[in-house]
């Protein structure tokens, strides 16, 4: 591939306290690349992903996002996060907002959008990920995947050139895992560039691009998802993916 | 027994007006002071974090009284600028407002779960715009009811301006007994006066608690991390 690298990680070390989180990571994402992390948890992969937007700093080592240099405290942080959409575990959207005031917020507020651009938009995004009927619900009227489809349309809302998302499916109960996997897969085939942590391993083989396996803050495996599955090159992710694979 | 009482009705008026305007300033001063100082509270910075735990637990700690005194008596002494008992009353009364409404809006602010700051800051909002379009709006319904009953209690307190000398409610309705025939009258007025005064503050959060809950149909279920 001759594209230049969407997202670069250069020995990127992250502690809290005593603690390392993340080990000399190294990584590089090329546009339209779906990397899939997994792992045990507590293994650094959803702090990689919030080191990528800020959420985190780091302690040594350098993240580049197209080209421009990722520094949690500095001002510089808020053109990354307006490229960089991100979807949590938890969805995190705004109680107090209904789900299309949830997706039209950012476009108005820090892109400075018209409000009849955003909300055509955002009409789109929520047929998109199939939720047209629920645009005037509030959250908690919402079921935990409907909530999770919001906050995709949400993090799209701001046309973002890298879509996070840090164990999507995993708050989620386990009927409405699937409507959440549908959407994440017609982005997949948009060619988005996404960086996703789940352990969804069947999503994982059948949509990522790209497997990388972590443990204990380092990468121990990167390889196409098939090749990892069917053949993982170290013992550390060959016992872990047979215990979750079964 | 020969007191006209209903030709103090003027002077008991605008003494409330008095009154009302001095809990005012304390209040516009302690609500805005108490809400920067629950953001110091929340700082990246340690020191700043010290100094305003520091403020939080000294001011309400302190009777107001004894802040009046140093208003008025002793930075006089210190500084060797004089305070009027207006200036003195406004400042001890704002020092504690302020203490108070800090608890009060910190409260609020922890009500609020982390992955709200997250989502909104992940969108490239700045910390103002982060605090304007989803903390502040999800945590005024924290914040409301027990800032009502800081507003009570400084009307209530500014009546202790009567001390160092400042012509208030309370002071002039004292007066007004005095130059009277004494009795009860004067003071039941005064109660009377603060009642309503309290009571309408009472009603009028009641409404503002109502208005910001929407109808009841928002739950925290979405807030919780």
């Amino acid at each position: 591939m001759t594209d230049a690298p969407v997202l670069q990680f250069t020995s990127v070390t992250k502690r809290f306290g005593a603690r390392t989180i993340l080990n000399e990571i190294s990584l590089s994402v090329s546009p339209a690349e779906i990397v899939c992390f997994v792992g045990p948890s507590g293994t650094g992969k959803s702090t990689l992903l919030r080191c990528v937007n800020g959420l985190e700093d780091i302690q040594g080592g350098e993240i580049r996002f197209e080209q421009s240099r990722v520094e949690a405290h500095a001002k510089s942080i808020k053109a990354v996060r307006k490229r960089v959409g991100m979807i949590f575990q938890h969805f995190n959207l705004y109680p107090h907002l209904t789900a299309l005031q949830n997706v039209m917020l950012a476009p108005m507020v820090v892109h400075g959008e018209k409000r009849e651009i955003v909300e055509a938009r955002a009409r789109e995004l929520f047929e998109k990920v199939r939720l047209s009927h629920r645009i005037a619900a509030y959250p908690a009227q919402l079921s935990g995947g409907e909530q999770q489809r919001v906050a995709i349309a949400r993090a799209l809302a701001a046309n973002p050139h890298l879509l996070m998302f840090d164990e999507p499916t995993s708050a989620l109960d386990p009927e409405t895992v699937g409507d959440v996997l549908a959407v994440m897969r017609d982005l997949a085939l948009e060619g988005r560039t996404m960086l996703v942590v789940t352990h969804e391993i069947r999503f994982a083989a059948d949509v990522g691009t790209r497997m990388v396996f972590m443990d204990q803050g380092r990468i121990v495996e990167d390889a196409p998802p098939r090749q990892m599955l069917s053949n993982p090159t170290t013992e550390r992710a060959r016992q872990f993916l047979s215990s979750i694979t079964g | 027994m020969t007191t006209d009482w209903l030709s103090y009705l003027p002077l008991a008026i605008s003494a409330t007006g008095t009154t009302l305007w001095l809990s005012w300033l304390a209040l516009l001063i302690g609500a805005i002071g108490g809400t920067l100082i629950a953001l110091l509270r929340r700082s990246r910075w340690r020191a700043l974090r010290v100094v305003a735990t520091i403020y939080t637990e000294l001011f309400r700690s302190i009777p107001i009284l004894i802040v009046m005194f140093f208003c008025y008596f002793g930075v006089p002494l210190v500084f060797g600028v004089n305070f009027s008992p207006f200036a003195a009353a406004t400042i001890a009364l704002a020092l504690h407002a302020s203490s108070m409404m800090s608890e009060v809006v910190r409260a609020g602010l922890e009500s609020v779960g982390r992955g709200q700051w997250e989502a909104a800051q992940s969108s490239g909002m700045s910390a103002v715009q982060v605090l304007r379009h989803i903390i502040g709006p999800q945590a005024i319904r924290v914040i409301l009811p027990p800032s009502i009953g800081v507003f009570i209690t400084t009307i209530k307190e500014s009546s202790l301006a009567s001390i160092i000398g400042y012509i208030e409610l309370t002071r002039t309705g004292l007066l007004i007994r005095e130059n009277g025939d004494g009795g009860l009258l004067p003071l039941l007025a005064l109660a009377a006066i603060y009642f309503a005064i309290n009571y309408m503050i009472s009603l009028g959060g009641g409404a503002l608690e109502r208005r910001f809950h929407v109808g009841g149909r928002l739950t925290m279920a979405g807030a919780i991390q």
